[in-house]
């Protein structure tokens, strides 16, 4: 994917939502530059605003959605940034760096096969929103452990979208890499845009490749400046370590060295 | 009163004292990325790229950073393009800048120190040079040569041989007498030293146990590592003659100021950049208050009181 250069700018933002969604929580804030700038697939650098010191970094979120002026966020807390993250309310402030990052490739019109994990759905509900916009024929798996993620698939809307869990707790039970080539039967010509664990993204990978048909990956890694300046968040590809943040997040499923 | 933060490095003429750390600030990525024009309001004083060797690095194995409680553990391992990229890719676009650029510079080899300045001797669009012998995320020759006073002494002087410019030793604290080491970089003909590099630290993952770190250990930043850099700037400054760039933890305009009073003629800011990458555009009007505050109106007046 080549790295789009849309500016990114430092924003103190206020939250006029948070509420719980499943074991997630739906953080929204006006952001009126960065929602009229962000594309699918692109994250953000956020922190609560003010001086505190612990924790000391803004974690990197995927953009969940856009309406109007208002950015939205899905925050599952893994550690001490999402869990301060997770604590926000209505009133308080973030401190917002975006959009950064790539993006997913919207160019073409063939089918697209999205496919999500855990809190890998979150940025798959703007880039389904995109794909719909653009006539493009959809589906949307979304494969989470149990119900009490998998209760996010409601941000998802459309009729496009079904439901997996591991533990058979809602939709059908299993793995959401699993029924990929029995869609892709139905899909000619399609594109699968994926977003999850890397156990998860590996097995699409794979898939895709067996099925023959291109993918597109949106990675995750720990960051610190999310502008490709501190070589931090590099993974290992076909071409060397790349930035995360700034060649990234969404790569050809291909170029991973999982 | 009105003050002035005018500062003096040796021949470099600062129009206030906060630099960048090396390896925290990109402007050439940073200016692709964001819309604020770096190159017209640049927020540092003068500009310290990433370190370079005279060979490119492809750095650690992932994971290279992992935050702690107020600091962060990287190890990055010194990825680079190599100096002879840097000159030809990066020199030319960095001569835009309105400040003096301080190229950093480390070697695998000690040899390399003085090729490595011998490359940069010619190049009008670098003030100064800055020796990296202390990163602790890589083995230069079996062990961190800036733990070593002797080694330190050859490597600063085969610099010094190589180039009449500016030249800085950056010293790491993981040594038991961080004044021996810098009077060593003084004897073998810096102009100044500059302190501190990250401490060496590590951690493990709650869940699993083992390392977090793809090189396993790495070096500690930000909040956490203040009052380490402040004893090391204090003990440096009073057993020097030279300037003392001071770093280590340095977040607000308060911080610098301890800086300075500690004894630093300059503050590099690292860590906090990753907070706010336009912080130190802020920083030096603080600073003014805080010592509008103090009755301090100049440099002279503050560094080294402490």
């Amino acid at each position: 994917m080549d790295a789009q250069v849309i500016p990114a700018s430092l924003y103190d933002c206020p939250v006029v939502e948070s509420r719980p969604v499943g074991i997630y929580r739906l953080v929204s804030f006006r952001a009126r530059e960065i929602a009229a700038l962000a594309r699918p697939g692109q994250f953000l650098m956020v922190r609560t605003s003010g001086q505190s010191l612990d924790p000391l970094l803004p974690r990197p979120l995927g953009v969940h959605d856009i309406d109007a002026d208002l950015v939205k966020v899905l925050i599952e807390t893994v550690g001490r940034g999402t869990a301060w993250l997770s604590g926000v309310r209505v009133g308080d402030r973030l401190s917002v760096l975006g959009p950064l990052g790539n993006g997913f490739d919207l160019a073409g019109d063939g089918p697209a096969l999205v496919v999500g994990g855990g809190i890998g759905a979150a940025p798959l509900a703007f880039l389904a929103r995109a794909l719909r916009e653009r006539d493009r024929e959809l589906r949307c798996l979304l494969g989470f452990r149990t119900r009490g993620q998998a209760v996010a698939a409601e941000l998802f809307g459309g009729h496009d979208t079904e439901i997996f869990t591991e533990d058979g707790s809602m939709g059908r039970q299993g793995l959401v890499s699993e029924p990929i080539p029995e869609c892709l039967d139905s899909m000619s010509g399609a594109t699968i845009f994926a977003c999850g664990p890397d156990p998860m993204l590996a097995a699409v990978t794979r898939t895709a490749r067996d099925c023959g048909v291109p993918a597109q990956v949106s990675m995750a890694a720990h960051m610190a400046c999310g502008v490709g300046a501190c070589q931090g968040c590099v993974i290992d590809t076909v071409d060397g370590f790349r930035r995360v943040c700034s060649e990234g997040p969404v790569f050809d499923s291909n170029a991973i060295k999982w | 009163m009105s003050v002035s933060l005018e500062t003096r490095l040796g021949p470099l003429q600062l129009r206030h004292p906060v630099i960048n750390a090396s390896g925290t600030f990109d402007v050439l990525e940073a200016d692709k990325v964001l819309e604020a024009d770096l190159f017209t309001d640049f927020p540092f004083a003068a500009y310290v790229p990433k370190t370079v060797t005279l060979q490119p690095r492809t750095g650690n194995r992932p994971h290279r950073l992992y935050e702690t409680a107020a600091g962060l553990l990287n190890s990055i391992g010194l990825a680079n393009k190599g100096i002879e990229n840097f000159i030809a890719d990066d020199l030319p676009r960095l001569a835009r800048l309105p400040v003096p650029v301080i190229a950093s510079v480390a070697g695998e080899k000690t040899e390399d120190y003085g090729r490595c300045c011998g490359l940069l001797e010619e190049r009008g669009e670098v003030a100064a040079i800055e020796l990296n012998v202390s990163c602790p995320n890589v083995e230069l020759e079996g062990r961190a040569l800036g733990c070593d006073p002797d080694r330190t002494r050859r490597a600063t002087s085969l610099a010094r041989e190589a180039t009449s410019k500016f030249l800085i030793v950056k010293l790491t604290p993981n040594v038991t007498d961080i004044a021996g080491l810098a009077l060593a970089a003084a004897d073998g003909g810096a102009d100044c030293v500059s302190l501190i590099n990250t401490v060496h630290g590590m951690a493990l993952d709650p869940w699993t146990l083992k390392p977090v770190l793809g090189h396993t250990t790495g070096g500690l930043s930000g909040p956490a590592v203040k009052p380490v850099a402040l004893r090391a700037v204090y003990l440096v400054s009073r057993a020097l003659d030279l300037p003392v760039i001071g770093m280590g933890g340095a977040t607000t305009a308060q911080d610098v100021l301890e800086f300075l009073a500690a004894g630093a003629s300059a503050v590099a800011i690292g860590t906090a950049n990753f907070r706010d990458p336009l912080l130190a555009s802020r920083l030096a009007g603080e600073l003014a208050d805080l010592m509008e505050l103090r009755g301090l109106g100049s440099m002279d007046e503050l560094v080294g009181i402490a």
